[in-house]
Parts: structure tokens; sequence; C-alpha cells
């Protein structure tokens, strides 16, 4: 199991964004946002409304999303290690940004052909 | 009931891979100290929005009769399915960053 404790090589940065609970509560509020109206979100409802079934369909979607985070969280903690933590804060801005704007263009996009 | 779990878990699975959900999940536990309080807080995030997703689907079941329902599902995955792999200016935006 990879270790998931807080990795001390990197920097100490000021508390608020390294406690547990806000670190916590950030992930769950971008990713509960950009999560609804997704497709995955669509398709989870597609498939339980046409199986009838949506326990079944709950239970495997959730499971699915769970290890998908797990890899997202591994493949970060990878990511950090390899690439030095300044860099990486540099491209993890980036590519916040991309998916802002990805967000961005998709709502606007829908909101135009509407 | 096993191979219609089986199916929603690998559609989704797949779906989520490279999703725009999991690449902030990857910025999220790289810089952060905190990869564990990343993994619970989009893991419940993501269950919490499947649940929502799942209820809408039930409680349309209610509504619309089978048929059509299998109907609409099966255009809108296949939509969702060709809006993956057709590359349009969305996917650009990804592979540019």
């Amino acid at each position: 199991m990879p270790n998931l404790e807080p990795d001390k090589k990197i920097p100490p940065e000021n508390s608020v964004d390294n406690d547990f609970v806000s670190v916590l509560t950030i992930t769950f509020t971008t990713v509960f946002l950009a999560e609804l109206g997704d497709k995955t979100q669509i398709a989870t409802l597609l498939l339980s409304a046409q199986s009838g079934k949506p326990l079944v369909v709950f239970l495997g979607a959730s499971i699915a999303l769970i290890c998908s985070s797990f890899v997202g969280v591994v493949l970060g903690r990878w990511l950090a290690t390899i690439i030095s933590p300044i860099k990486f804060k540099y491209m993890a801005g980036i590519t916040m940004i991309g998916v802002g704007l990805w967000i961005g263009i998709q709502a606007c996009e829908s909101l135009i052909n509407q | 009931m096993l191979p219609l779990l089986i199916s929603t878990f690998t559609t989704i699975f797949l779906a989520e891979l490279g999703d725009k959900t999991q690449i902030a999940t990857v910025s999220l536990s790289g810089t952060s100290k905190r990869p564990l309080a990343v993994f619970i807080g989009s893991s419940a995030a993501l269950v919490l929005a499947s649940l929502i997703g799942v209820i809408a689907g039930g409680a349309i079941a209610r509504v619309v009769p089978d048929n059509y329902l299998k109907l609409i599902s099966a255009f809108g995955l296949l939509g969702i399915g060709l809006r993956l792999i057709w590359p349009n200016k969305s996917n650009e935006v990804i592979s540019e960053v």
C-alpha cells in the first residue's frame, strides 16, 4: 500500500491549506461541484433509470468512483515525488486553470446553443 | 444483478479516467500534504453526486414508461460515448494543458 501519510520532503506550508479538514472540504466542494452534471453522473442517472435497479447501479458507480479517486490520489503523490514541489505547484495551477476553462467553455457552449 | 454491477463499474471507471474531476484530484493530492483528506473528500463528493444521479434516475423511472427510458438512455449513453471519442474543442483544451 503506498504510504499516504503527509510527506516530510514537501517544505512546510502555512498550516491553513494543509490542515486535514480544510483540505478535505476544499476537495469535497471542488469535486462535488465539478461532478454535478458531469458525464459520469448523467451516465449513472441513465443506467439507474433504465435498469430499474438503482441500488446496484449506485454500488457499481460508487466503487468505480472511489477507485478512480484512489488512482488520482496515488498518481498525484507519485508525480509530487518526481517533480519538484515548486514546479508541481506551478503545473497543478495550470492544470486547474485548464480544468476551470474547460468547464467554463462547456458551460458557455450549452448556454449559447440552448 | 452482477452483469449490471460490472457493466456500471467499467463504464463509470473508464469514463472517469482522465475526467476533469480526476485531474483535479491529481493536482490537489500532489500539492497538498494531506493525500488521505483529498481521497476521502473526492470519494465522498463523487459518491454523493452519483447518489443524486441514481435517485434522479429512479424518480424518472417512475414517471417515464420503461421502453422510452431504455430509448432515452440508449441515445444518452451513445451521445456521451461519442463526445468522449469524438475530438472536439473541449478535448483539445485539455490536450494543450
